[in-house]
């Protein structure tokens, strides 16, 4: 027992410090791995440790993609571009406009409808007139960025 | 100081704030951070969706190099 040789390391995988997994151990039981959640009560930690080894959770399928990585969720198959053909060939190109034919703006979703520009502006203006002040202070710089910053400063104020 | 460079940030976003309105702020600037390809492709773009040549500096207000 304990005869020469044994009972040292053998340099087997395991002592390859690079050699992790790279789902950290996660991806071959097909189930989630029970995780241990820090910060909770005493006591509270370990019995969800146990909740979790008695129903263990699935993995989600939709992220497992080929080659063991991840696939997006949704795919954009059929994700149309603004040159496509209309989908909806009766209804009138000016639809949500309030002039020519179709329904007027009041079927526009409220989002679209409300004018959100005014608050937009007041958050660039604070984010980036300091920047656009000094460069319409810049050699040469055009009359019209400077109105455009003169305007911003005007936002300022309002 | 800064020199005011033809196809810079700074020139883009004049060129959409004033193309598109300074009301349009939000957006201009947006469009103006976007890389493009050549001043070209940029005011190519602004007559599309505004159907009129681009407005803002031009080479007469710019550094006389160019």
């Amino acid at each position: 027992m304990g005869g020469k040789g044994s009972g040292g390391p053998n340099g087997g995988p395991q002592y390859n410090p690079a050699n992790v997994s790279a789902v950290g151990g996660a991806g071959q039981s097909g189930k989630q791995p029970t995780r241990y959640i820090s910060g909770m009560p005493y006591g509270q930690g370990q019995k969800l440790m146990e909740q979790q080894k008695s129903a263990p959770m699935s993995m989600p399928v939709a992220q497992k993609g080929e080659m063991g990585g991840f696939a997006p969720v949704e795919p954009l198959k059929n994700l149309r571009t603004l040159l496509d053909d209309t989908t909806n060939p009766l209804e009138p190109s000016s639809t949500g406009i309030d002039f020519g034919r179709g329904a007027g703006s009041s079927v526009m979703p409220q989002n679209l409808v409300q004018d959100s520009r005014p608050l937009e502006n007041q958050a660039i203006v604070k984010k980036y007139l300091p920047a656009f002040a000094n460069a319409a202070k810049s050699k040469n710089a055009p009359d019209s960025f400077k109105g455009f910053v003169n305007y911003l400063v005007g936002k300022l104020n309002a | 100081m800064l020199e005011w460079q033809p196809g810079s940030l700074y020139d883009n976003i004049d060129k959409f704030a004033t193309s598109l309105g300074y009301e349009n702020a939000g957006i201009a600037i947006t469009l103006g951070m976007i890389p493009w390809e050549s001043t070209d492709d940029r005011d190519a773009f602004i007559e599309t969706i505004t159907g009129d040549t681009p407005k803002g500096g031009n080479f007469t207000n710019y550094n006389s190099q160019f």
